[in-house]
């Protein structure tokens, strides 16, 4: 028997770390239950950001997020970023690491972004033989995040809610089950995201995603850049009957508003957490953006500017 | 050849060449390379790529391949807002654009995107008309410094150091002085430019967009100081010491090349040496000293 959240604490509900909410932070100390930060941001950091994460995991609880582990490519594991990434991890003393299910790259290059992979049963013997050898070297276990995605393959045998639950069962790892992506690729791919979250092994989620999205008409993208809407936070409820609860983290990456506003986003999950209070109340309603391709861009991972006197 | 049994590496390596493709995924699925991996015409796309009841395959493909330049593009235009600010957003955009195809990223991390940049430039630079500096000389040496800048920012610093103090200077007897030598702060950088591209950069990070300035030689010393980087102009006479000093060269030694540099009167040095050490100590541009 798995215990939930293969052991991991149940952190409640966090906000993910961004350079502009910084100085607010250190300054004021709000009340937040744990911060994501973006891995690849701080492993080689000798700066500021380094420097404040480090104040910041005095305080709090810290979970790391990665964008470029790539355990979907064919391109050898990228040992020397693995190492820097335990590094880290033992320093700020991090709960979890997690990342995706896709590639980012492929012969040597990174494209910077969450690039889908077949699912199928090479595929999936692919990333479980992967996953066990970055558990291995990370000395726990690996938690995978389903990503949002704009297409499909016709290579694919199974749907990617069979494919996760395989790859977590099979290599043994964790799940950050993101609601919004669940949400954008049912849009996208046209399937039910009800029977997705439901097919989930619940005891192996260990966190849980919420996050904006663009609505560009056709096609749903996952901008992190505004509010939840209703259907996901629906998502979130059915996730949380069947979990029981897990660490849940809002992430907004565009139009970044300030840390109050994001914070209050992801406290509305509280509603959603009790079954006997009513939830329906003033719907997020979703904007459909008119000139999508000039604004609706996914960033994994943002550039942190230097600062000069 | 069954699809599952498609080979995963040929399926990537074709993807990655088609969206990062800079003439759209049509192009891209014609071009040689991805030809190589996936032979396919771009009516075929769907025997790879399944469409949705809304959206072709060559859509949906469309959002990878637009996403990939909007996206490191943005993260360039960050690193080098002067740039941006100096070459007007449309040139900025097609050199980013020939740049990340000459240098695609391979990096984990979004900082080392940029890191070639200002030797893309170089590169590129227009053959000089008669050793005349232009434009394209400003443009290289306002990118060079916002890269240092970024380097500086997250590279080493010496805030957790123990800084030198007026008091291990003043243990140095007079006559020990020509033979120290001094260890610079490792988020130490002195840099020469043509134009004072500092101030350019400064006034377009407050906001402002400034005009092309007047070429004028600029030396400059940057350091961090509490995790922000700081510069400062050096005359030419300092900028000759410190380039001296930070080449392990002993204060002796490093004086007496200033001395016969003509860059200063020799009465001048005596008081001039005492307040720019006084004030090198305090900026913490060196922080150590050894004796020979
Ligand atoms: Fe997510």
């Amino acid at each position: 028997m798995l215990k939930p959240r293969l052991g991991h604490e149940n952190l409640g509900l966090g906000v993910g770390l961004r350079t502009v909410h910084f100085h607010h932070i250190l300054e004021h100390q709000p009340e937040v239950d744990w911060f994501e930060i973006i891995s690849e941001n701080f492993m080689d950091s000798a700066g500021r950001p380094r420097h404040v994460l480090e104040q910041i995991a005095d305080r709090y609880p810290i979970v790391m997020h990665g964008v470029s582990l790539s355990i979907g490519s064919t391109d050898p594991l990228n040992r020397e970023y693995l190492k820097k990434l335990k590094t880290l991890a033992e320093s700020i003393n991090a709960r979890w690491i997690s990342d995706h299910v896709c590639w980012t790259g492929v012969a040597g290059r990174n494209t910077h972004d969450l690039l889908p992979i077949p699912y199928n049963e090479n595929t999936l013997t692919h990333l479980v033989k992967r996953i066990r050898i970055v558990q291995d070297i990370l000395e726990r276990p690996l938690i995978l995040e389903n990503p949002s995605s704009y297409l499909e393959f016709q290579d694919s045998t199974m749907s990617e809610s069979e494919f996760v639950c395989r790859m977590a069962e099979e290599a043994d790892c964790g799940l950050l089950l993101d609601v919004n992506n669940v949400y954008v690729s049912s849009v996208n791919h046209e399937f039910d995201p009800v029977k997705y979250i439901e097919m989930i092994p619940a005891e192996r989620v260990v966190q849980c995603h919420l996050a904006g999205h663009t609505n560009c008409g056709t096609h749903l993208i996952d901008t992190h850049n505004g509010q939840v809407i209703d259907p996901v936070w629906n998502l979130f409820q059915l996730m949380h009957q069947r979990t029981e609860g897990v660490a849940t983290l809002l992430e907004w990456d565009a139009d970044i508003p300030p840390f109050p506003v994001v914070h209050e986003e992801v406290l509305k999950a509280r509603k959603y957490m009790d079954e006997n209070l009513p939830v329906r109340d003033q719907a997020s309603k979703e904007k459909t953006v008119t000139s999508p391709s000039s604004t609706a861009i996914p960033h994994p991972a943002s550039f942190i500017v230097a600062e000069v006197e | 050849m069954s699809n599952e049994s498609r080979n995963l590496d040929q399926l990537q390596r074709w993807m990655q060449t088609v969206i990062s493709w800079p003439g759209g995924v049509e192009a891209g699925i014609d071009s040689e390379a991805a030809q190589s991996e996936i032979p396919l015409e771009s009516s075929e796309l769907e025997t790879i790529v399944t469409a949705s009841s809304r959206q072709t395959s060559l859509e949906r493909m469309g959002i990878y391949a637009n996403a990939y330049y909007a996206r490191l593009l943005e993260c360039l235009s960050e690193e080098y807002s002067a740039l941006v600010s100096a070459m007007g957003k449309t040139a900025f955009g097609a050199f980013s654009m020939e740049y990340l195809q000459e240098y695609h990223p391979t990096s984990y991390t979004l900082c080392d995107l940029g890191a070639h940049f200002p030797q893309f430039l170089t590169e590129h630079k227009p053959p000089a008309e008669e050793n005349e500096l232009n434009w394209t000389d400003f443009l290289i040496e306002v990118a060079t410094l916002e890269r240092v800048y970024s380097e500086v920012f997250d590279g080493p610093g010496i805030e957790q150091e123990t800084l030198l103090t007026a008091e291990v200077l003043n243990s140095i007897q007079p006559e020990e002085w020509p033979e120290v030598t001094l260890k610079m702060a490792p988020c130490f950088r002195l840099m020469q430019f043509q134009f004072p591209v500092h101030e350019f950069i400064s006034h377009v990070r407050k906001g402002n967009s400034p005009q092309i300035p007047e070429q004028q030689l600029t030396c400059l010393a940057i350091t961090r100081r509490n995790y922000v980087v700081r510069r400062e102009v050096v005359s030419q006479a300092e900028y000759l010491l410190l380039s001296k000093l930070q080449q392990g060269l002993n204060v002796g030694d490093a004086i007496t090349c200033l001395a016969e540099s003509d860059l200063m009167e020799p009465e001048e040095l005596g008081t001039k040496l005492h307040k720019w050490f006084k004030h090198w100590t305090t900026a913490a541009f060196f922080i150590d000293v050894s004796k020979q």
